[in-house]
């Protein structure tokens, strides 16, 4: 007897749709965020596209994106900040003195957004500077996420007018234009992740973040040596974890756009080239 | 056994169970006897779902109904974090609260404003000091926006710092500082000239509306800012092995060592000898007994894969902790039966 049927309906479009030039990767921490943009990233890119990798002020994962020879750019907070005042006054000498001062530094600590706003702008000045690329971003976990697309309008309502506010208004036409942004929200197959994962997309959609995709990862019920494996030789507490899994998508009344499986391998980039070619095969 | 302290603190990378293993460590505690308080700073707020709380509950300390727990009695109150709500409260307390009251502040002490992990600590600060509880247990909020937490009081004191008052002084909006000397003429007229160039360009990039608001802003943050600095005794608290317990939660399914390691070195200058090392959701005895057919491929190939991701776990080193805590992967569904099965757990250590 087989454990599990694969869902052969639903191709998804996370890599067909030639629209997207930024693919935002969030959901509760530990579901695999990291693997998941650097899968998407690398099985884009095996299509021919132009893609960098950003991990959002996250250094560690660009190590791994140099390892697997995977194009990526890491920003500092300070870094863009800098640019993005030199830019508007027209002197980078202005702009690190600005940023030097007590006042200055000491703002950007106690406001977190701000920083995340600046970052978010920054990717979006090198998406309009060239038209072919696509950045798949490894964004922050679902609270810290909300607070990254939050803040832009946060901070438009603060200024009201002047040239952050241009800015600004600029960044939410390219992002929310249709078909530029897809937000990717990954799960694990547990009640907590599930939960957190539809939360999340309710808050989004409150947001106007106008598309956004529930992918459930890490089935073992969708697993190859599972599937492929008889009732009798599975241990129980596999059997136990595969129920907990269905009873945890039962529990909720959204169907996944996409389940993606437990890759019986060790390392972080074997399992991130197999998570590419499930996902190339399954756009087909 | 792990002696119960005022603070129990629980931190580690995302989604390794520490909403939880602290829900647990509260259930087990309220059975020892103590009267707990269960705070979450983490904005995703799991701790609703696990206690089956209700959003327009954050902010509000919540008793828990001891059916929930199949308990004939509970001691534990609940409080996911609002930081509007600690403001307000706040202001209440304070002579001057209403320069608070101020649309920039408004809008960042939203729920997602991003100013939840500065809050926390003057919220958590706070109960500490009504001494209403004999243990609060701390969820924080994954990886670094733990550190950005442990960081805050730092963070207030900078931004407090004495070159800020200036600003002021400039703006006209003149008021005395208790025990603070005017700076000598020459020194302060640099700084005001500093000042006057910085708003300008300020002006230039943002309404100018704001600039007045933010001044405002500033001004209210600052005759206030003695209960932001207040703050600052929680962290030196943190330190003591009398006040604390520190719990590092790691799980075996995470690939994140890495993280967990760099989240160790960042809070060291933290802990004391009172600090644990929990190894979460532990496989080992179900694969340990697991013998599939050993031809390569197929179920004997997941097995070694998940072996390997265990073992991962082990390249963390115990140095530094008094013991590793052991919790076994729990196997059901249902969040509440988790936290019944691992408050079992704390008695065996």
């Amino acid at each position: 007897m087989k454990v599990a049927t694969t869902n052969s309906s639903s191709p998804p479009s996370i890599l067909s749709n030639q629209r997207n030039r930024i693919i935002v990767v969030t959901g509760k921490g530990g579901v695999g965020k990291t693997t998941l943009s650097m899968a998407i990233a690398k099985a884009l890119e095996s299509n021919g596209r132009e893609v960098f990798y950003n991990s959002f002020d996250q250094p560690l994962n660009t190590e791994l994106a140099n390892l697997i020879e995977l194009p990526s750019f890491s920003l500092s907070i300070e870094q863009s900040a800098k640019e993005y005042i030199a830019k508007k006054l027209g002197s980078e000498t202005i702009a690190g003195w600005i940023l030097k001062t007590p006042f200055f530094s000491s703002l950007f600590n106690m406001l977190p957004g701000l920083g995340h706003m600046i970052l978010l702008g920054h990717l979006i000045d090198k998406l309009e500077s060239n038209p072919n690329l696509t950045i798949v971003l490894d964004s922050p976990s679902s609270g810290h996420a909300l607070t990254m697309f939050e803040s832009p309008g946060n901070f438009k309502e603060m200024f009201r007018t002047g040239l952050i506010v241009d800015d600004i208004q600029r960044m939410e036409k390219f992002l929310y234009e249709p078909g530029a942004m897809e937000v990717i929200v990954c799960s694990l197959p547990t009640k907590m992740a599930i939960q957190e994962a539809i939360d999340l997309e309710t808050k989004l959609k409150e947001r106007q973040v106008p598309q956004t995709k529930l992918v459930v990862n890490d089935l073992l019920s969708f697993s190859k040596p599972i599937l492929e494996a008889n009732e009798k030789d599975l241990p129980e507490f596999i059997i136990k974890k595969i129920a907990g899994e269905k009873e945890a998508q039962e529990s909720s009344k959204q169907t996944p756009y996409l389940n993606i499986p437990h890759f019986p391998e060790s390392k972080p980039s074997q399992i991130i080239s197999a998570c590419a070619q499930f996902l190339k095969g399954a756009a087909k | 056994m792990i002696s119960p302290k005022s603070v129990e603190i629980f931190c580690g990378t995302g989604g390794v169970g520490k909403t939880t293993l602290a829900t647990s460590r509260a259930l087990y505690l309220s059975d020892q006897g103590k009267k707990v308080l269960l705070i979450t700073i983490d904005p995703a707020k799991r701790l609703k779902q696990i206690l089956k709380l209700d959003e327009a509950d954050a902010g509000d300390i919540t008793p828990i109904d001891h059916k929930l727990f199949d308990r004939e009695s509970c001691q534990i109150d609940a409080l996911l974090m609002n930081p509007k709500k600690t403001l307000m409260r706040m202001a209440s307390l304070n002579e001057e609260g209403w320069a608070l009251n101020n649309p920039i502040i408004d809008i960042l002490t939203r729920p997602y404003g991003g100013m939840n992990e500065i809050m926390a600590i003057i919220e958590v600060q706070h109960h500490l000091q009504s001494h209403s509880y004999d243990c609060i247990v701390l969820d924080t909020p994954p990886g670094k926006h733990f550190i950005d937490f442990l960081q805050s009081s730092q963070k207030i004191k900078q931004f407090f710092d004495k070159s800020f008052v200036d600003i002021f002084k400039f703006v006209g909006k003149k008021f005395t500082v208790k025990g603070e000397k005017e700076k000598s003429g020459f020194l302060s007229l640099i700084v005001e000239a500093g000042i006057k160039k910085l708003l300008k360009y300020l002006q230039k990039v943002t309404g100018e509306d704001f600039v007045e608001e933010f001044i405002d802003a500033i001004s209210g943050l600052y005759r206030n800012r003695e209960s932001f600095i207040s703050a600052l005794d929680f962290q030196e608290d943190l330190k003591k092995e009398a006040l604390s317990n520190w719990f590092l939660v790691t799980s075996v399914e995470q690939r994140k060592v890495h993280e967990a390691m760099q989240l160790q070195k960042e809070a060291k200058g933290f802990m004391h000898n009172d600090s644990f090392l929990v190894i979460n959701r532990s496989l080992t005895p179900f694969l340990e007994a697991w013998e599939p057919d050993p031809s390569p491929g197929g179920l004997s190939q997941l097995r070694n894969s998940m072996k390997e991701r265990e073992s991962a776990i082990k390249e963390i080193s115990g140095l530094g902790y008094k013991s590793k805590l052991f919790f076994p992967e729990i196997l059901g569904s249902e969040p509440l039966d988790h936290v019944k099965e691992l408050a079992e757990c704390w008695s065996k250590f």
